[in-house]
């Protein structure tokens, strides 16, 4: 194909569009009720607005076998695109159907799937780089670490492979322990308890100089093993990801925790409306996985929002 | 002429919602595909509804078949992790059903517990097996077998819509088969006879010779095994697994049941009229959908026709639509 004949079909898609009725896209979830979810939809709807479609969000309420049912559905009715926030190796049978019938499924913080033709999330790489590095600086390039990490979990074992990258590139950083807290209960007992324990092993004042968590519970956890061990005057940094509200009462404390990394939700949504956008104008997307910029929460945007 | 809107009102009603979203839907609602869509959807609440139609012709319940559908599939799910074959992980769960129905019938009918309460507490108990057995997690990915998967997204070719393929798909056909074993079962044996004569009156039936006791407590393995079977079904379809999948499946079965009630000419629950009511909850589902109506608002008013339907259905059996029966 010339690059002529691309201008003429992308002029006569153009024409096709404006003419015609306003293109339909469905936004199927399980999880409409969960806070975050929402975001994305009030970002996806608001940037949808100006493309004016015509949007349908459906929520199953937590039924993942409606999810596929849904997408059946609209697939039949001839939506022109449907995005999705579920895990798509759950609901193949759902993104088959889109696939035979044409039409293209963009995930919203859903995962990948060679049947999704672009998943728009937040990089985990970036989040960790951007509290590991917070440490760094803030430790002076110099001092014992304590790393609290999750290997089982795939994307938060990326985290901490950021994070012991950028701890062994200071060579007066040292990692005093990398501990692998007990979840079942929530994250936040288990990292206390393994705190207290580490406090207890290292008594001198100065000896931790850093806690750096890959995400929010363990570092609340490590600040209440801290504070209960009186030891909150030494300056221990602490570093949690994901700025969750307790997460967020405790940096704006200004006390030991000092930061965490924010996703964008609304962001996500407004990012996947563009990617539709992208796709429903015939571009062929190279990207499978789009990344929405984090934000980096400490005491002074803590309030911000 | 009122005994003639008493008889065939329901299905009036029925037909009236097919024929509004053919009206408000025109280009895909009647349409083969749409149809063996809806056939698929609607294929394991019509295994759950037919089994349930078991029970509910002695007037008893069966509260723990969502329960018991979610934990089947977390059975199969966990052997397969473990590396059993997929009829091998099928039968463990499917006998799961058969014990998890036993120990209802013996509860209900041995020991004398009301099902309400009998099946209030298997409800609990399976769901907390299923909790404990999967650890709380969702088993999905590389520990289900492709084969398994598959399955649900499969069937024979029955002809082609331009150029995509229609398939029937396998799970309707499973969901055909143990709706035809119900039919036959009902209807067409002694054992069928007397379930009915039991709802109808149990003491009559134990003075006739009925053997009252164990045919109650046998019925209740129908829904146990019809909930592990429709647990397997949408284990395939989602292709994992996770303790709450099929908890939503017995508050709609049962509506399904009622709602087919209002079919039959003397209110009782039969396996046919229970088809019926699945097919107009599904149908309702994929209409409003298709109509863009809030997925919210779609609840609110599949709620408010099952109680129109069984109100008027109610009002005319007592005679204030018509002449008293």
């Amino acid at each position: 194909m010339t690059a002529r004949t691309i201008f003429t079909a992308g002029a006569l898609a153009a024409l096709v569009a404006g003419g015609a009725a306003a293109q339909e896209v469905a936004v199927i979830t399980p999880y409409l009720a969960q806070p975050g979810t929402q975001f994305y939809v009030d970002g996806f709807t608001a940037a949808a607005e100006n493309f004016g479609w015509t949007v349908n969000v459906i929520d199953t309420a937590g039924d993942v076998g409606a999810v596929i049912s849904r997408i059946e559905d609209v697939t039949i009715q001839g939506v022109d695109a449907i995005v999705i926030n579920v895990d798509p190796a759950q609901i193949g049978a759902g993104l088959a159907t889109a696939a035979d019938a044409g039409i293209p499924v963009v995930g919203m913080d859903a995962g990948s799937d060679p049947l999704v033709a672009a998943n728009v999330t937040s990089n985990g790489y970036a989040m960790a780089a951007e509290t590991a590095v917070y440490v760094a600086d803030r430790i002076g390039g110099a001092g014992n670490v304590v790393m609290f990490t999750f290997d089982p979990f795939p994307p938060v074992q990326a985290r901490g492979v950021i994070a012991d990258a950028i701890f062994g590139n200071f060579p007066d950083i040292e990692v005093l322990d990398r501990i692998t807290p007990d979840v079942s209960d929530g994250g936040i007992a288990d990292s206390r308890a393994q705190m207290e324990a580490v406090l207890a092993a290292n008594p001198e004042p100065g000896s931790i100089a850093a806690v750096w968590a890959a995400w929010d519970q363990p570092a609340l956890g490590a600040l209440q093993a801290i504070e209960a061990a009186g030891r909150g005057g030494e300056g221990i940094v602490i570093t949690g990801i994901d700025a969750n509200p307790q997460a967020r009462d405790a940096i704006a404390q200004g006390g030991n925790f000092e930061a965490s990394v924010a996703q964008d939700f609304v962001g996500i949504g407004s990012v996947t409306a563009e990617t539709v956008k992208r796709l429903l104008d015939g571009e062929e997307l190279r990207q499978k996985v789009i990344y929405v910029p984090t934000e980096l929460i400490t005491a002074a945007n803590v309030g911000a929002d | 002429m009122t005994g003639l809107v008493r008889r065939f009102g329901g299905i009036a009603g029925m037909l009236a919602v097919v024929l509004f979203f053919a009206i408000n839907v025109p280009d895909t609602f009647l349409t083969l595909r749409n149809w063996l869509n809806i056939s698929q959807q609607i294929s394991m609440l019509a295994v759950v509804a037919a089994c349930m139609t078991v029970v509910m012709v002695m007037g008893d319940f069966d509260l723990s078949v969502g329960s018991m559908a979610s934990l089947s599939g977390v059975v199969a799910a966990t052997l397969f992790t473990q590396d059993w074959s997929i009829p091998a992980a099928l039968s463990a769960a499917l006998a799961v059903g058969l014990l998890g129905g036993l120990i209802n019938g013996v509860m209900v009918s041995l020991v004398g517990i009301l099902p309400f309460v009998a099946t209030l507490a298997t409800l609990t108990i399976y769901s907390g097996a299923a909790f404990l057995i999967s650890d709380g997690r969702t088993i999905f990915g590389r520990d289900i077998p492709a084969a398994f998967g598959d399955f649900a997204r499969g069937g024979p070719v029955i002809g082609m819509a331009g150029e995509r393929a229609l398939v029937l798909p396998n799970l309707t056909l499973v969901a055909l088969a143990v709706v035809a074993l119900i039919w036959l079962v009902l209807e067409q044996t002694t054992y069928g006879r007397r379930l009915y004569a039991i709802g109808g009156n149990s003491e009559a039936a134990r003075l006739a010779g009925v053997p009252v006791t164990w045919l109650r407590l046998s019925a209740f393995l129908f829904t146990g095994v019809g909930a592990a079977v429709a647990g397997l079904m949408y284990a395939s379809r989602v292709a994992s697994a996770n303790p709450t999948q099929g908890d939503a499946l017995m508050l709609t079965a049962i509506a399904a049941v009622f709602l087919g009630m209002t079919l039959t000419r003397d209110g009782q629950p039969g396996v046919l009229a229970t088809l019926a009511g699945v097919v107009v909850l599904g149908v309702l589902d994929n209409g409003l959908t298709q109509m863009r109506v809030d997925s919210y608002v779609r609840e609110v008013l599949v709620g408010a026709i099952i109680l129109a339907a069984v109100g008027f259905s109610a009002l005319g059996r007592r005679g204030v639509l018509g002449r008293r029966p």
